[in-house]
């Protein structure tokens, strides 16, 4: 379940609704989701076809990457975004009991949590 | 070196951990059983050898970083080139800058040069985690405090 994924309402806009929204507002209906982001990134890194990576995605469970190809997904995705998901304290809160793998490993929670991190370094 | 035990760097020449670069002495053996097979009359340092040179660079500069409280293993190897043979008997000097440091992973740029030319070159990443044992982890610290590791360097303050 994409318990927690918000879609930018930017990424829905259809192409002729631009003319009725200023400039700044049409430049951000051009920038791509979080989620379109990393599921470009994933398919890019893992060859998985795009149309099978949906935020409902659990990495594990539903596209079979393994640990290795998930530090490359997180390198990639650093770069993107400009941020350091923090993957060793994610781990430590899972083998805690913390929080579910599901926080992190399904796509939709994932890219909340890449979210929580870029408005964090921006603030 | 000692080529058979892959111990590729043999002196610390700088290290900045703070900037996230490093300098190693690499002095290739005159002789060695892999100049046996690599190539019969025909003498000259694997590529892969090169490859793992650059590797231990890097990991070096990444295990300082961390005041060893984690290790680096190699996970990947990007656009390497070997750009020349690399003969017995030649010095090398191995360079690595840290280009991102990931939560759980590490990425250099590395390269080994000889008498100023570029002999090699590549992008280079680790998953880096916890010291799978304290043999291991007593063992490289010693092995730092050998090739010339500051002390500052080999634990967390």
């Amino acid at each position: 379940m994409a318990r927690r994924f918000n879609v930018r309402a930017g990424s829905l806009a259809a192409p002729g609704l631009r003319m009725l929204v200023p400039p700044h507002a049409t430049r951000g209906c051009l920038m791509p989701s979080t989620f379109e982001t990393v599921a470009d990134i994933i398919a890019d890194t893992c060859d998985i076809e795009r149309d099978k990576i949906t935020p409902e995605s659990h990495a594990i469970n539903d596209l079979g990457i393994d640990s290795l190809d998930f530090l490359d997904i997180a390198f990639a995705t650093d770069k993107a975004f400009g941020i350091k998901m923090p993957l060793e304290q994610w781990t430590q809160d899972v083998n805690d009991g913390k929080v579910p793998t599901d926080e992190y490993f399904v796509l939709g929670n994932l890219c909340a949590n890449i979210d929580k991190l870029v408005a964090a370094k921006s603030a | 070196m000692i080529l058979e035990y892959f111990q590729m760097i043999d002196r610390i020449e700088s290290l900045d951990p703070s900037a996230g670069t490093i300098r190693t002495h690499c002095q290739v053996p005159a002789e060695s059983p892999v100049f046996v097979g690599h190539f019969p009359g025909f003498a000259r340092l694997p590529g892969a050898l090169m490859i793992e040179t650059m590797a231990q660079t890097g990991g070096w500069l990444i295990l300082a970083a961390r005041r060893f409280a984690s290790m680096p293993f190699l996970t990947r190897v990007e656009s390497a080139k070997m750009r020349r043979f690399v003969e017995p008997g030649e010095t090398l000097e191995g360079t690595a800058s840290l280009t991102h440091d990931g939560s759980g992973y590490a990425v250099v740029e590395a390269a080994i040069s000889t008498a100023g030319k570029k002999v090699a070159s590549a992008e280079i990443r680790y998953a880096v985690g916890p010291f799978p044992n304290d043999t291991i982890r007593a063992a490289m610290i010693a092995k730092a405090r050998e090739i010339g590791f500051a002390e500052e360097f080999l634990h967390v303050p």
